[in-house]
């Protein structure tokens, strides 16, 4: 019961503060100067055409009515247009968002595969070359352009081996790719039993996922390393090794009392992620939801970067709110 | 327990009073504390020949680095162009060491002023939190406004800054600034929050001394000591940044040599083959924020009175067997 009740103390602020960091960036993106009506239509347009097209976007009101008409669209669904594009942002967004998501979620996970046993091996044994091991990966990792390393992956694995497919996008244009369920180019092929389109999706993950997970385990690596080590050293842990309990159990408790930091770490790399992969999006021509953003920031484009902070702030917020969901179910203290 | 014991405070007896005696005061300390951790050595090495070879550039760089041959273009790494040149020309190993100069001012700077306005505003937050009237009022709008600034996707954030400033050196410095003092915010309200319960405080107040000296002089030099060790990590955080803002072409603009802009003039020329203009300043940046962070450990070793004492201890141990062989 008392979990509902925090759930539902945490949902009433939700909405003040999508409205607020909404209201920050409509502020932002209004500061940047250049004229979405000159922009869209191109430099021979006429006086009477600008006045038109501002009045139709409602350029001509006050930023509060604006951002007032803003919000009223987005109750009724409609994030409005992209002129880049030209297509409403919500369908733009439902293409991109899920590449950035099964790009983040999958590297993600290739971190936590090489951080967490690194971290709690390097806790393990202090002097040992594991430890000396984790402890370069550590810093070397943390010190790594991802931008770059995308470039160093791309000239090793296809300028020279040719192993890789060419950075060019999720999937060969010569490959049909399946029917659009989750967004996801591996679960709808697995979906729809499609094998060439998932064998050729897979292998353009590869090396963006090799770049963000490589670079992302560094810092997994560290919060492990040392809250294990905290948890190692604590007093829990010397009462258990005193009763002559095998190190294999004691580092498996300590383990699952380190979980709750590594959560919190695994969840703020998700949320920075979110826009933070937008570099290496670029690289591969990922067509991401960060890339989308970005344009958008770059061409006084309003609607995407709205759509986009919106979009990413709740999934945040929903991943925090899972994230104290977790802490619940590991800490009984907090029951 | 009445010191917060953080820090290496105006007095750092705690830190194994014997060495450092021994070893001629706190530098000699540190010295030895370098010798003991290569690593540490080799960050403040390599942070050291940046900062020569930016200040020096003029002299070292072998040619213009703003001034292109385009006959040369493409060259591969080789005499006299030692790293290459770039699709227009342009000598690549001059501009890796004139790119320095850019990326070092506007980390370093944006790095600074996050700090002092970050670390300002988050001990106001701390001191005032739990004051009643104005006090908590401001205080929990600058923590909300700091949660509004933090849920934003930082590089959108920090290129929508650049935007709308316009694209210039100030700009940039201006969105790394802004990125970051969110961090110190936190990291200095949390601090004062513990230092303002100590002892000390509550009687310099119950003495009546003003607020802005109890901050001034009791609170702020004993809060202080994780900002310190935060800004080295930072810097080189803020020395990314820059270089990604300019990767998209939001940053420092090409022909000035930067290292970021260069990794993206490169770009195209990797799938091709050419990957030195790509990967020479990449190199460079990556070594330098690894130095950064090296001298960011070696800061958090120092100021953590616990982890000093380790490490007097061990030199102490390395002392002794050597003493005895000699005598």
């Amino acid at each position: 019961m008392r979990v509902i009740a925090y759930v539902g103390r945490r949902l009433i602020f939700v909405a003040p503060q999508l409205v607020g960091i909404l209201f920050v960036s409509f502020l932002l993106v209004k500061l940047i100067p250049g004229d979405p009506a000159v922009l869209m239509l191109g430099p021979f347009a006429t006086d009477e055409g600008l006045i038109r097209l501002r009045t139709e976007l409602g350029l001509d009101r006050s930023i509060f009515e604006q951002f007032g008409i803003y919000l009223w669209r987005i109750l009724h669904g409609d994030l409005g247009t992209s002129w880049q594009t030209t297509m409403p942002v919500t369908s733009d967004l439902a293409q991109r968002f899920p590449a950035t998501l099964e790009l983040v979620t999958l590297s993600l996970l290739m971190a936590l595969l090489i951080g967490l046993p690194l971290g709690v091996a390097g806790a393990r044994n202090k002097s040992g070359v594991l430890r000396k091991i984790a402890d370069y990966y550590g810093l070397l990792a943390g010190a790594l352009p991802d931008f770059w390393f995308a470039l160093v992956l791309i000239f090793v694995f296809y300028t020279i081996l040719g192993i890789a497919p060419a950075p060019l996008g999720r999937i060969d244009f010569t490959v049909i790719p399946p029917v659009t369920l989750t967004g996801s180019l591996l679960i709808d092929s697995l979906i729809a039993g499609n094998w060439p389109a998932l064998r050729n999706a897979a292998g353009h993950l590869v090396l963006p996922v090799l770049t963000l997970g490589l670079i992302n385990a560094a810092p997994i690596l560290k919060m492990t390393q040392s809250t294990m080590q905290r948890m190692l050293e604590a007093d829990f842990s010397r009462y258990a090794e005193m009763c002559g309990l095998p190190p294999r159990v004691v580092a498996r408790k300590a383990l699952r009392n380190s979980l709750p930091s590594i959560i919190t770490i695994v969840s703020v790399l998700y949320g920075f992620l979110i826009g933070g992969a937008v570099l290496v999006e670029i690289v591969f021509s990922w067509g991401g939801a960060g890339q989308y953003a970005v344009q958008g920031v770059l061409n006084a484009d309003l609607n995407p970067v709205l759509g986009f902070v919106l979009y990413s702030a709740i999934l945040s917020l929903v991943i925090y709110l899972l994230v104290d969901l977790i802490y619940f179910a590991l800490d009984p203290r907090t029951r | 327990m009445i010191e917060p014991a953080k820090g290496p405070g105006p007095s750092s007896g705690e830190a194994g009073p014997e060495v450092e005696q021994s070893t001629s005061g706190r530098f000699g300390f540190f010295l030895a504390v370098l010798r003991a951790r290569p690593q540490f050595a080799l960050g403040y090495g390599i942070v050291g020949a940046v900062l020569l070879l930016a200040i020096f550039a003029p002299l070292i760089a072998p040619f213009d680095p703003v001034q292109a041959s385009p006959a040369d273009f493409l060259r591969p790494p080789g005499w006299p162009h030692i790293m290459g040149t770039d699709a227009i020309g342009l000598d690549i190993f001059s501009r890796v060491i004139y790119a320095p100069r850019i990326d070092l001012t506007i980390a370093l700077l944006g790095t600074v002023i996050s700090a002092v306005i970050g670390s300002v505003l988050g001990a106001l937050a701390g001191y005032y939190e739990t004051r009643r009237g104005v006090g908590t009022f401001f205080s929990g709008l600058i923590m909300r406004s700091s949660d509004v600034l933090q849920a934003f996707p930082v590089f959108v954030f920090a290129i929508a800054v650049v935007a709308v400033l316009g694209q210039s050196l100030q700009s940039i410095i201006m969105a790394v600034a802004f990125v970051n003092a969110p961090i110190y915010l936190r990291l200095m309200r949390s601090q004062v929050l513990s230092v303002r319960r100590l002892r000390y405080v509550e009687a310099a107040y119950i003495a009546g001394v003003s607020d802005l000296k109890i901050l001034l002089r009791h609170v702020i030099p004993n809060a202080i000591a994780p900002v310190l060790a935060q800004l080295s990590v930072n810097t080189g955080w803020a020395i990314l940044l820059t270089a990604s803002l300019s990767f998209i072409g939001a940053g420092v603009e090409a022909p000035t040599p930067e290292w970021g802009s260069m990794i993206a003039m490169g770009y195209q020329n990797i799938i091709t083959g050419h990957w030195w203009p790509s990967i020479f300043p990449g190199l460079a940046l990556a070594l330098t924020i690894f130095g950064f962070s090296l001298i960011g450990s070696s800061i958090e070793v120092l100021a953590d009175p616990a982890r000093r004492r380790t490490i007097a201890g061990e030199l102490q141990r390395r002392k002794i067997p050597a003493a005895a062989t000699r005598g």
